[in-house]
Parts: C-alpha cells; sequence; structure tokens
C-alpha cells in the first residue's frame, strides 16, 4: 500500500479531510483537478442558513436538532450536531494557526453582505465581515460609507446601497457612496478598468500605500464609522493590512465580496492547502482521477489522466469531487451519473421534476439536492448495488440535501470531510 | 469559415482563476494573463488576425494557468500557438537562434571546454553579450564539460551495461551530455543498482527550447528524428529521461503542440523519478544507507503539469536520513531560456522572488529539484547547490 488515505478533489471537503488524516499521521495525499469553488464563494461559512419554506434560521444547532430527527437521510444526520460542532472547532483552529480568525456569534447565525447588497445568513465569517465589535458599531451608528476603488469595474457600490435599503436593518441608516483612488498606478503600465480584485488585493499586499490610501478612505468616508470596501485588502497578509488601515482611519473596515475571483475565499484556500502541505500531505494539483476499478466491494485503484501504466493504490479513498459543475456528478439527458466509480446516484427518474420553472424559485431547484447516495458511514453503492468499504463521500458529491436553498454547503463540506477522515483514522487504529 | 483547431476556449467561463495563478501576471501589470491573453483573445484572433495583441510574448510557457483551471481550457497551448502564428516576430534573432540550439552549441563548446568555460565567464564577454545580444550581465551560464556524455559513456560505461537482462534506453537530453556528465553516470549507477542496464540512442535536442523560440518547424525535424531513434531496436524497454522537460516533449508535447504521430513512444517514455518509483513500489530497493541531511524540495511546473511531482516524493521519501521539506509550489522564474533574455530579466526575477524566499526560510543544506533550468534560477539567486533525486539517490547507494 503506498497511501493510507487518498482523496479525490481539493476542494474545502478534501481539504478539511485531507487535514485531519495527515494530522494524526496518516499517509495522505490529495488530487485536484482545477482550483476548487472557494475561489468563487463568499469565503463565510455557512451551516445552515434557511428553512424548507426558505425562512432565515437564527439558531443553526437548536433548528438542526429538531429537523435531523425527520430526515435520516440528511448528511447533518449521519455526522451528527456533536460531529459539526467539532469540525467547525477543527476548521478554526487549523485557520488561525494560517493567521485567520473566523468569527461566530455562539449559538446564533449572522449576516454577511453579498456583491448584490443582500444579506445572507451564516455561522463563521472572517473578522472584516463579522465581529462583536461591528454588532457594537452597527447598533449605535446609522452612518455607513459604502466605497469602491476608482474605475474597479467588478463591484457596483450604487447596487449595494439600494439593496441595503430595502433590508429593515438598514431603512434608518445614512448610507454614503464613494471612491478611493491609487494615482501611482492610474498613470502607469496598466489601464485601471483592466484591474481585477487580484490585481488590486496584490497592491495592497506590499503595504506600500496604507497611508495614502487611509486618507483616501477618510476623506471619502467622512463621519461613517464603518467603511465597506469590496474584498481585495491583501491576501495572506491581510490581517496586517486591515489593522493598519484600522488604526490610521479609525474606522471598522468592512468587506464585501466582489465578483469572482473571491479573495475572501481565496485566503482560506491558500490557508488550508498551505497546512495541508505543511504537515506533510501531497497535493497533487492539474490532474484528474480518470476511473477507480471496485472488485469485492473494494476501490483498488485509480487511474488518473497522467498517471498512465501505474495506478494509484490506497488503503481508503475518499470521493469529494463536488457537484456539476466540477465534474463529480455528470447529467446526460434523462440520467444523472457518477463518473468516477459509477456509484449510485439518487435523482428523480422524470427529467422535468430536475428544476422550477422560475430561476430564482426560494426553493431553489431539486437538482442541486441530487447526489451520490451513501449508508450512515458516508460509504457509497456501487453499480451492483454492494457498498464500497474503503471509499467515502464528503461534501457537495453528496445526496440529501439542498446548499443553495438551506445556505449550508460550507458546512456539509466541513463536517462530512471531518467526519470520513475520523472514520478512516478509527479503521486504520484498529487494523 | 472559422477552422475550428482548439476550442477548449470554448470551455472558459471567466472566472479569472487562471490569472489569480500565473506568476507572471503577479510579477507586472502589462502582462493582462492567461484568461484575457488565451481563451478570450483567441475568439478574435480566429476571426480576424489583426486583432492579435503583442502581449502574448510575456507568456513563459508555465502552464500553471493549465493546472488551475476548473474547466480544462488548455489556455497555455492557446497562448504558445498563437504566439508563433500570428506575432510577426523577425527571423533573424542570433540570440534566440543560438540560445534554442542547445545541442550545437553544446557540441563546440565542449571541444573548448575549460577555455570555453572561461570566455564565457569573462566580465568582457558578458558585456558584449548584454549590449549585443541583450542576455542581461548578471546571467550565470551553465558550466560547459569538456567531454560529452556519450563519449564517456562509450568509453567506460557501455561495457558493463551488457551484463543486466532488463534495460533501459536513456534519453540523457543536452544538459547532461554537455553541461553536467556527472548526472548522467549517477543515473547509470542507481539504473545499475536497480538491476537495469543502461542503452542509448541516437538523440537530439528534445525540442523545448525551440519550441519556446518559435523554432517550430526545426523542433518537428529534432522530434521526427527522436521518434525515429528511440523506436529502433529494441522496443520493449522504457524510454527513462532525467529531465522533466525532455520527458514532457516526448511523451505530451510531440503530439499536443506539434501534432507528430509519437504513439510508438509515448507510452513507454517515463521521467526518471516515476520509473524508480514503480521499481520501489515492487520492492525492487536497493541498499540505501541513512544520509543525515536535510534539503529543500522545489517542484518544476512543467513536471507539476505531467504529475510527476508526487512520485519523486514518493522516492525522496523512501531515502533514509533524507529530512525533506517541501517547498509551496512557485514558479522560479526562469522557464527555460526566457529568464536568459534581457527583456525578460526583471520579470523573471520579480516571478522567481517568491521561490527564494521560501528556500532561504527552510535554511535547508541543499536544494533538490528534477529540472535543469529551475537549478540554474536557484544557485544564481541562493547560496544553496541544487542537486537532482538522481544525485541523491546515488549519495545514499554510496555510503559505506
Amino acid at each position: 500500500m503506498i497511501y493510507d488515505c487518498l482523496i479525490i478533489g481539493g476542494g474545502l471537503a478534501g481539504l478539511i479531510c485531507g487535514i485531519k488524516c495527515v494530522s494524526d499521521g496518516l499517509r495522505t495525499a490529495i488530487i485536484s483537478g482545477g482550483m476548487n469553488s472557494l475561489h468563487f464563494s463568499s469565503g463565510s461559512i455557512d451551516i445552515a442558513g434557511y428553512t424548507s419554506r426558505g425562512e432565515v434560521i437564527k439558531k443553526p444547532f437548536e433548528y438542526l436538532k429538531t429537523e435531523l430527527k425527520e430526515n435520516e437521510e440528511h448528511p447533518y444526520a449521519k455526522t451528527g450536531i456533536p460531529g459539526i460542532r467539532g469540525s467547525i472547532g477543527f476548521l478554526t483552529e487549523i485557520l488561525s494557526g494560517q493567521g485567520i480568525n473566523l468569527n461566530h456569534n455562539n449559538e446564533f447565525n449572522h449576516f454577511h453582505i453579498t456583491t448584490l447588497g443582500t444579506l445572507k445568513p451564516t455561522y463563521l465569517s472572517q473578522e472584516s465581515v463579522f465581529s462583536t465589535e461591528l454588532t457594537e458599531i452597527v447598533k449605535s451608528q446609522k452612518k455607513i460609507a459604502i466605497l469602491n476603488f476608482k474605475g474597479f469595474r467588478d463591484y457596483y457600490p450604487d447596487q449595494t446601497a439600494a439593496n441595503l435599503k430595502k433590508n429593515a436593518l438598514f431603512k434608518e441608516a445614512e448610507i454614503i457612496l464613494g471612491d478611493i483612488s491609487l494615482p501611482y498606478y492610474t498613470n502607469t503600465e496598466k489601464n485601471l478598468h483592466e484591474f481585477r480584485s487580484i490585481d488590486l488585493a496584490r497592491i495592497f499586499e506590499t503595504e506600500r500605500y496604507l497611508p495614502r490610501i487611509a486618507e483616501e478612505i477618510k476623506k471619502a468616508s467622512a463621519g461613517a464609522s464603518i467603511v465597506s470596501l469590496p474584498a481585495f485588502i491583501g491576501i495572506n497578509n491581510y490581517k496586517t493590512i486591515r489593522k493598519k488601515l484600522e488604526s490610521l482611519t479609525g474606522k471598522f473596515i468592512y468587506e464585501i465580496p466582489s465578483l469572482p475571483p473571491s479573495i475572501l475565499g481565496l485566503r482560506l484556500d491558500h490557508a488550508l492547502k498551505n497546512s495541508f502541505i505543511n504537515l506533510g500531505g501531497e497535493y497533487i494539483a492539474g490532474d484528474r482521477v480518470v476511473s477507480g476499478a471496485i472488485r469485492n466491494s473494494q476501490v483498488e485503484f485509480l487511474t488518473t489522466k497522467n498517471s498512465g501504466s501505474i495506478p494509484l493504490k490506497s488503503r481508503f479513498y475518499v470521493l469529494t469531487t463536488g457537484s456539476f459543475f466540477s465534474g463529480g456528478l455528470s447529467a446526460g439527458f434523462d440520467s444523472i451519473s457518477e463518473p468516477v466509480f459509477g456509484l449510485k446516484v439518487k435523482y428523480d427518474s422524470k427529467r422535468s421534476k430536475w428544476y422550477n420553472d422560475r430561476f430564482f424559485d426560494k426553493r431553489s431547484h431539486p437538482f442541486l439536492g441530487y447526489g451520490v447516495q451513501t449508508d450512515s458511514r458516508f460509504n457509497p453503492v456501487s453499480e451492483n448495488g454492494k457498498t464500497v468499504k474503503n471509499l467515502f463521500c464528503a461534501g457537495s458529491v453528496l445526496s440529501g440535501y439542498n446548499p443553495v436553498r438551506d445556505a449550508s454547503g460550507g458546512g456539509i463540506a466541513v463536517a462530512t470531510g471531518f467526519k470520513c477522515a475520523e472514520r478512516i483514522i478509527k479503521e486504520i487504529k484498529n487494523d | 469559415m472559422i477552422k475550428i483547431e482548439n476550442i477548449s476556449f470554448d470551455h472558459c467561463i471567466k472566472c479569472t482563476v487562471c490569472t489569480m495563478y500565473c506568476p507572471v501576471s503577479q510579477a507586472t501589470h502589462l502582462y493582462p494573463g492567461p484568461k484575457a491573453s488565451g481563451p478570450d483573445a483567441e475568439r478574435l484572433r480566429i476571426k480576424n488576425p489583426e486583432l492579435v495583441d503583442s502581449s502574448l510574448k510575456f507568456c513563459t510557457n508555465c502552464k500553471r494557468c493549465e493546472i488551475a483551471c476548473p474547466s480544462d481550457v488548455k489556455i497555455a497551448e492557446i497562448i504558445q500557438n498563437a504566439k508563433w502564428k500570428y506575432l510577426k516576430i523577425h527571423w533573424f534573432r542570433p540570440r534566440d537562434f543560438f540560445m534554442s540550439r542547445t545541442d550545437f552549441v553544446g557540441g563546440i563548446a565542449t571541444i573548448f571546454g575549460a577555455l570555453a568555460n572561461f570566455i564565457i565567464g569573462l566580465s568582457i564577454t558578458r558585456v558584449i553579450m548584454d549590449l549585443f545580444l541583450k542576455i542581461p550581465f548578471n546571467t550565470k551560464f551553465p558550466r560547459y564539460e569538456g567531454t560529452t556524455f556519450r563519449k564517456i559513456f562509450k568509453k567506460e560505461l557501455c561495457k558493463s551495461q551488457d551484463g543486466f537482462a532488463n534495460k533501459v534506453i536513456y534519453f540523457h537530453g543536452c544538459y547532461v551530455n554537455y553541461n553536467n556528465n556527472e548526472l548522467g553516470r549517477e543515473f547509470v549507477k542507481v539504473m545499475n543498482a536497480l538491476n537495469y542496464g543502461v542503452e542509448m540512442k541516437k538523440e537530439k535536442c528534445c525540442g523545448v527550447p525551440l519550441i519556446a523560440n518559435g523554432f517550430i518547424e526545426k523542433a518537428r525535424k529534432n522530434a521526427l528524428f527522436n521518434i525515429s531513434s528511440l523506436q529502433e531496436g529494441n522496443t520493449e524497454s522504457k524510454i527513462v529521461s532525467s529531465s522533466s522537460s525532455c520527458a514532457f516533449a516526448l511523451k505530451h508535447e510531440y503530439s499536443s503542440f506539434l501534432d507528430l504521430d509519437n504513439s510508438g513512444i509515448s507510452d513507454r517514455v517515463e521521467f526518471v523519478t516515476k520509473f524508480i518509483y514503480n521499481e520501489f513500489r515492487s520492492g525492487n530497493i536497493p541498499e540505501m544507507k541513512p544520509l543525515g541531511i536535510r534539503a529543500a524540495y522545489h517542484s518544476p511546473c512543467h513536471l507539476e503539469r505531467m504529475g510527476g511531482v508526487m512520485y519523486t516524493l514518493g522516492v525522496l521519501k523512501q531515502i533514509p536520513g533524507l529530512e525533506l521539506v517541501v517547498l509551496n509550489s512557485e514558479c522560479c522564474g526562469i522557464a527555460g531560456t526566457y529568464g536568459f533574455k534581457k527583456e525578460n530579466y526583471d520579470i523573471s526575477q520579480a516571478v522567481g522572488k517568491n521561490l527564494f524566499s521560501l528556500i532561504d526560510k527552510a535554511e535547508p543544506e541543499f536544494v533538490i529539484t528534477d529540472c535543469e533550468t529551475c537549478k540554474m534560477q536557484i544557485e544564481m539567486n541562493t547560496r544553496y547547490k541544487v542537486l537532482h533525486p538522481v544525485n541523491i539517490i546515488a549519495m545514499a547507494l554510496d555510503i559505506k
């Protein structure tokens, strides 16, 4: 045996699973084809945001306690609530070790502001999106500045402001709009309209222009004690930069995710990958698993695009290939399949039931709830109907929940990835 | 009608993740990044070649964009194709001509050996090269050997190879032949320790520097020569290369980029660490003594693209007494001949900066990497000596 644990997919679920395995001394590798969806995410981790009727959930754990009793197929029912808490604790610990603080509101959800200016319930956010200090300021102060970088075309503050105004929380608030800019950069090399969030984040990352930027912020946000900027104030060094900006301006700096690529998500991705590699995990990027051979209810080996004649072998395998976009699930005209192992997928056989007529329907679309069918241990069922014992599934390849309707994608990825790792570690230790 | 040669650009969803991971657009705003230069602009170029812009020349072809792409778009390939198809680049480029003829230049330099190194090392030569050839003054060229590896093999090593029932065909490449005979010797030593005899076929430069400098027809000629030469006689044995870029060309680029039929060799071509890894896995592990050494490992871009890094790590982790610090994946900035050109020098240095500081932080005794140009770049810019995985195995074999 070469690896103890081979993880297919380098997203949130795969990374959490990998970090847990490798920190318990397992020889672990992650095979990843292309960058993960953290690059398109808000950078906040949801646990459960909405009920199936679309109402905001205030206390996610309390809600789940009653909800899961009736729904054994839900991935959270299989991890259990202590399992969710344990995995969230593990995630925050790993990230704080990499210099990222994820804040939460104890038993309660909090809101984060989206690019469009809507409010979404979530559970864990970076300190620029949620902190107790922020709630205090919001309560006592009703003046907010929403700023943009002049010429930055991936964010529209007017839209944010207009949508915020529709929300009861901000009805009374006075919102100022404004721009900041860096003339030095506007005169050189590149047309500012070509700048993406990542270009700006790299300029911030150098810390070179902070006093100048602080002056600009002060000028544009007179009187407001909260200033929001599109999320580009640094990547790995953002904590220091934000602190410096806050002390230079005397204002709370809030970050709103811009259009992809998302810097808030990128920070989590970098931190998790660093942690995995530093612990000794092998991150194999840019390869794709083509197929996996199952014999006698066991995965025997994997073939990847690059592996050629040498198949990859491991004692345990974890499938975290995600949903449709990343290729974890594949939809034909009237069937949905799991392409690596041909695992049994749960879906309606009638295509007309896959979706609702209205795109932005509050109930979302049924196809988002389709996925691989697993038992209570997250072992899937192969084509011939037998449970595959040394294969576990985690993250959005799973069936039984709708991440868009429930606002639960991140939490499910973390909780199930972590649970699979725990099971594998236990089995290896019992051997 | 539009000739659709590579429609993978149509799979681009404009997420810009490739640009996030492009080392060149990190280093300079002059390069709009792989998304803009590749799939975005390709739509315009296939309609009207007038719409080609000169920023194409910034691409180093490190292929990190392809690794990052969630939609499997062949971004670097699109850019490389467009660069040589559309950009009007003058045919008379003496520097690029000589730089890409690694076998021709190497052949001459090894005849003069020490004298060649002396002349290349002189400040006056470097000033002249800087002024007239646009090769930056700071560049330290790799030393040339006084003889070629092929001669050494023929004279000293060839005979003892007959005793082995199993053989590998060694594609040594220009670097081993003209600049690092020792690596070739140690390759033979390691193969022999694994009970394989080494055979060599006639070979020409694999074509990587030719492709990088736009001499596509010449690259095709070399590739055709290599494909047919490597298929002569013994067609059973693996073709093993100690250069990650040569292996990448023989195995992938001959068909994907040069449109040639390499099916006769592509399955047999293996980068050396993958070959060794497979042997180790089947229990064929020679006796190695503990090294008691701390080293940092840098993964070359092209080896990553090939998916070869895990095999190198798999082999290195089985060498006793080797404490390995695996550096975060970063481009070193040299990209073959790219960093040896004056117009690219600043970008190349800016790209490599991250890696150099990671190496300094790791405080190793030396650095390990699979690629010869990565080695040159790291040795030029840090105080560490850089070794090949084969050197490390040979070291562990040598300890008495």
